[in-house]
């Protein structure tokens, strides 16, 4: 144990990010309502700073990367240090300035508000 | 000669099909009883040995300290509790992958833990478990005396 090699590449030298880690879909629920989109999804080991969220051509893309492991000798392992990656097509009706994400123990909750000019409206009838 | 011989092993494997699919009919019942009410495996946990201590790490989304119940007796540690999953009232489901489970899992620990010095933390997610080795199972150091 005493003689510890970092195995880690030097980031910046390295022209090509290399895939290292497995990659894995995260479990979500999503909801619409007359508001919008709620995308739901579960991260645990991921922070803040560990979550990158993208709407790029109606293609909303959620990556995420999870906190390093403890140190230590790995004993019994169920799961591995994955990291999350998951696309899904919005509808075009979505406002992107207005989405708002907020992580919460390991929780993503994502609120997709429809544009104005989406939503649903009821028209008032004018006695003439 | 040879078309003979596969004609004979269509046959039987046909009949073979056919014993399997029987089976299948039998035990349907048992295959498509509802998972959700067997316990599923969750949480999935990790364990480390950082040699003064162990270490148990479990992905709980969503919950916090106090939903967990951690037990210790002896070398068998129990992790229970609840996760609730309410349905948004007033909206529709497109998707619903993320599932509310009532958990309760036993382990055997590889070697005896030091309850009273336990802790716990959850953080983003994860249940963080520190067991600190009893002393007789933490490893020492022997010296070498030259005679």
């Amino acid at each position: 144990m005493s003689n510890h090699t970092t195995l880690g590449k030097d980031e910046k030298a390295a022209p090509e990010r290399v895939q290292q880690r497995a990659v894995t879909t995260p479990l979500v629920d999503v909801y619409e309502d007359k508001e919008g989109l709620l995308l739901i999804a579960d991260l645990p080991g991921v922070t803040k700073d560990g979550v990158r969220i993208e709407l790029e051509k109606g293609q909303l893309t959620i990556d995420a990367r999870r906190a390093d492991p403890p140190a230590g000798t790995l004993v019994a392992s169920e799961y591995r240090a994955v990291d999350y990656h998951r696309v899904f097509s919005v509808p075009r009706d979505i406002d992107p300035a207005k989405i708002d994400a907020s992580l919460t123990a390991g929780v993503l909750r994502l609120r997709l508000p429809k544009s104005d000019a989406a939503k649903p409206r009821r028209i008032e009838v004018r006695a003439g | 000669m040879f078309t003979r011989l596969s004609d004979v092993d269509r046959t039987f494997s046909l009949m073979d099909e056919l014993r399997r699919r029987m089976d299948r009919g039998w035990d349907r019942e048992e295959a498509y009883a509802p998972r959700a009410l067997s316990q599923p495996t969750w949480p999935l946990v990790n364990l480390f040995d950082t040699g003064a201590e162990l270490v148990l790490t479990a992905d709980v989304p969503g919950l916090a300290e106090k939903d967990i119940k951690i037990t210790l007796d002896g070398e068998t540690l129990t992790l229970a509790g609840e996760r609730q999953i309410a349905a948004l009232e007033g909206a529709t489901c497109h998707r619903q992958e993320r599932a509310g489970v009532k958990f309760s899992r036993s382990f055997s620990l590889p070697v005896k833990a030091d309850a009273e010095r336990a802790t716990a933390e959850v953080k983003d997610g994860v249940l963080r478990l520190t067991l600190p080795k009893a002393p007789e199972a933490r490893p020492r150091q022997i010296a070498v005396r030259t005679s």
